[in-house]
């Protein structure tokens, strides 16, 4: 598999704290890639230096030969990265459809695409995650597992390559959860997605992803299949303190 | 280059990998020519009843013809702007000083008044990506302030307290009734041009990309909007458009001053037609612009020197009992999608 974003020694602080320090890795096509760390790793700045929310202060990042690190992110989108919230952000007063409309008519396949196709092509991805039945309501009234679908049916609208799903599961009931994962799996097959999937919940992660990267304070500690990941030492001090390791923690 | 499609129900034009599909819907016509109708007989009613009406409805299309650009603006960028009325002041400025100076009638002004205001807005147009919230209310209602000390520093040139005088009227056929209704069908042209591009605008991709625009910036810049070009393009465009105004009231009174239209005053009255109307709704504005203006009137005829304070009172009132404004209480017994729902076939 042939490396489709490679990340070279990226780093970004916010005045004196540094979020993420010299990070390096590849994704490669259409692979599944895990991220975890503890909360305040850097995760999701680690997604809003890909995505070009926020710009690297050193280092670079690479998409299929070409170098994205100082490109807005309209054209990263164009160039097919795509991305959901940690916490949903909805277009609150359009509805769904016009929602995902929007990705549609902006996204990596807009040339030559009107409003009417825009419309056409969004209802297919409405219909995938299920929404097509609320696809007249405004996005604000939806509940919050309908906005995680429409987050994701607006990211998939833009016809990405590398999709960056951020902590999908949070506030999610085990059922709403169980059918996030097995959306994503889908979309994945579907769409021939790569994904870069950050999760606190390493279960879904042991299970979906090919190989998964852990981070604290902004560096890496680990990278492997989820087998190696599950059982390196640094990880579960990470995760759970030196203590659990020493057995002293009951 | 452009390719033009007119098919049955649409005309498809194609530019530079773009498409744009302009839906023809006669069926949602006739409620607006009904209106159109109407404000097309008034002043020709004005005319032979009670020709004073016809300043009335001359100011209520120029409220109109400000506020339906305005809210172009505010939707596009996604921030209310404040000081609508400096590029009324450019605009104004520039025809009248060209006029004077050159003498030259309306037509030949109105070139440059819209190069001054489409200059001066792109000058200022990193504003609407550098500032936000408060800090671009209270930069956008420092400019035309600032205009306004302007012109009483350099009097010379703008004659800030007295204003310009001199400036060619718009129409002088000899007879001031007919003057006056000429005026009043050439503002009300503006005015239904201003309304029909900026609803086919709202109603395209544009629309659709705006509307998102406002509802989260750095989401729709994330899913691949350009929202730097749209907010400067909507800004800049609707400048130009609030510019033509100045140029009519130029041409229109003979004279411009900024006294008149630079001070907070005028700009609340805009605000307040956009409010009044219905929250930024392009249909709502005219019906803002005309209460406005006949609310203005009737008590200036009733009220006397206590008029500034009633007028502020009912005004207020108003935005208190009328939330979605005078248009959102049409829109509540007709609600209309955004877009004719797609029925797919299942």
């Amino acid at each position: 598999m042939s490396e489709i974003l490679k990340v070279r020694n990226v780093t970004k602080s916010f005045g004196g704290l540094t979020a993420v320090h010299d990070l390096s890795f590849d994704i490669r096509r259409g692979e599944t890639v895990g991220l975890i760390g503890p909360n305040g790793a850097g995760k999701t700045t680690l997604i809003n230096v890909l995505c070009g929310s926020l710009y690297t202060d050193r280092g670079e990042i690479e998409m299929e030969g070409k170098m994205i690190t100082r490109i807005p992110p309209h054209k990263r989108c164009h160039l097919g990265l795509s991305r959901t919230y940690q916490i949903p952000r909805p277009f609150p007063e359009l509805t769904a459809l016009m929602s995902v409309v929007t990705g549609a008519l902006c996204g990596k396949n807009r040339v030559n695409r009107g409003l009417d196709d825009a419309g056409a092509e969004a209802t297919h991805y409405l219909e995938f995650v299920g929404l097509f039945s609320k696809r007249n309501i405004l996005a604000r009234d939806l509940t919050f597992f309908e906005l995680r679908m429409l987050e994701l049916a607006r990211a998939l609208a833009t016809s990405p390559k590398i999709l960056f799903v951020d902590e999908v599961m949070a506030g999610l009931n085990p059922g709403e959860a169980t059918k996030a994962v097995r959306l994503i799996a889908r979309a994945k097959e579907e769409f021939g997605l790569t994904i870069f999937w950050i999760e606190h919940v390493m279960a879904v992660l042991m299970e979906a992803a090919e190989r998964i990267i852990a981070i604290q304070f902004g560096e890496k500690i680990a990278e492997g299949t989820p087998e190696e990941i599950s059982n390196n030492d640094t990880v579960i001090e990470a995760y759970l303190g030196a203590g659990w390791k020493k057995g002293t923690c009951n | 280059m452009v390719d033009v499609e007119i098919r049955r129900d649409r005309i498809i034009i194609r530019y530079k990998g773009k498409k744009w599909d302009w839906i023809l819907e006669p069926r949602y016509w006739r409620n607006t020519l009904i209106w159109s109708a109407f404000l097309v007989l008034f002043p020709i009613i004005s005319y032979f009843v009670s020709p004073i009406l016809l300043n009335t409805v001359i100011s209520a299309n120029l409220y109109a013809a400000i506020a339906i650009p305005l809210a172009l603006m505010t939707l596009g960028t996604g921030r209310m702007n404040f000081g609508p009325n400096f590029f009324i002041g450019v605009g104004g400025y520039t025809a009248a000083l060209l006029s004077i100076a050159y003498g030259w009638g309306p037509l030949a002004t109105l070139p440059f008044a819209i190069i001054a205001c489409l200059l001066s807005a792109l000058l200022f147009s990193p504003l609407v990506i550098v500032a936000r919230g408060l800090y671009y209310v209270l930069l956008t209602l420092l400019l035309p302030l600032v205009f306004l000390e302007i012109t009483f520093i350099y009097t010379d040139t703008f004659k800030g307290d007295v204003g310009l005088a001199g400036v060619k009227t718009l129409v002088s056929t000899g007879m001031v009734k007919l003057n006056f209704l000429i005026a009043a069908f050439i503002s009300m042209f503006i005015m239904l041009l201003y309304l029909w591009v900026v609803n086919k605008v709202i109603k395209s991709r544009y629309g659709l990309i705006m509307a998102a625009i406002n509802d989260g910036e750095e989401v729709a810049h994330g899913i691949g909007v350009n929202i730097n070009k749209v907010k400067i393009l909507a800004f800049v465009f609707a400048s130009g458009m609030i510019g033509i105004i100045g140029w009519f009231y130029a041409h229109y009174f003979g004279t411009f001053a900024g006294i008149t239209y630079l001070p907070l005053s005028f700009m609340i009255k805009i605000l307040l037609v956009i409010f009044i109307g219905g929250r930024a709704q392009v249909f709502g504005c005219i019906a803002g612009g005309y209460f406005i203006a006949f609310l203005e009137m009737i008590l200036i005829v009733t009220m006397g020197p206590i008029q500034p304070v009633v007028f502020a009172v009912i005004l207020t009132v108003l935005l208190f009992a009328l939330p979605e404004g005078l248009f959102g209480l049409y829109r509540k017994r007709r609600y209309r999608e955004y877009m004719p729902t797609l029925h797919v076939r299942r």
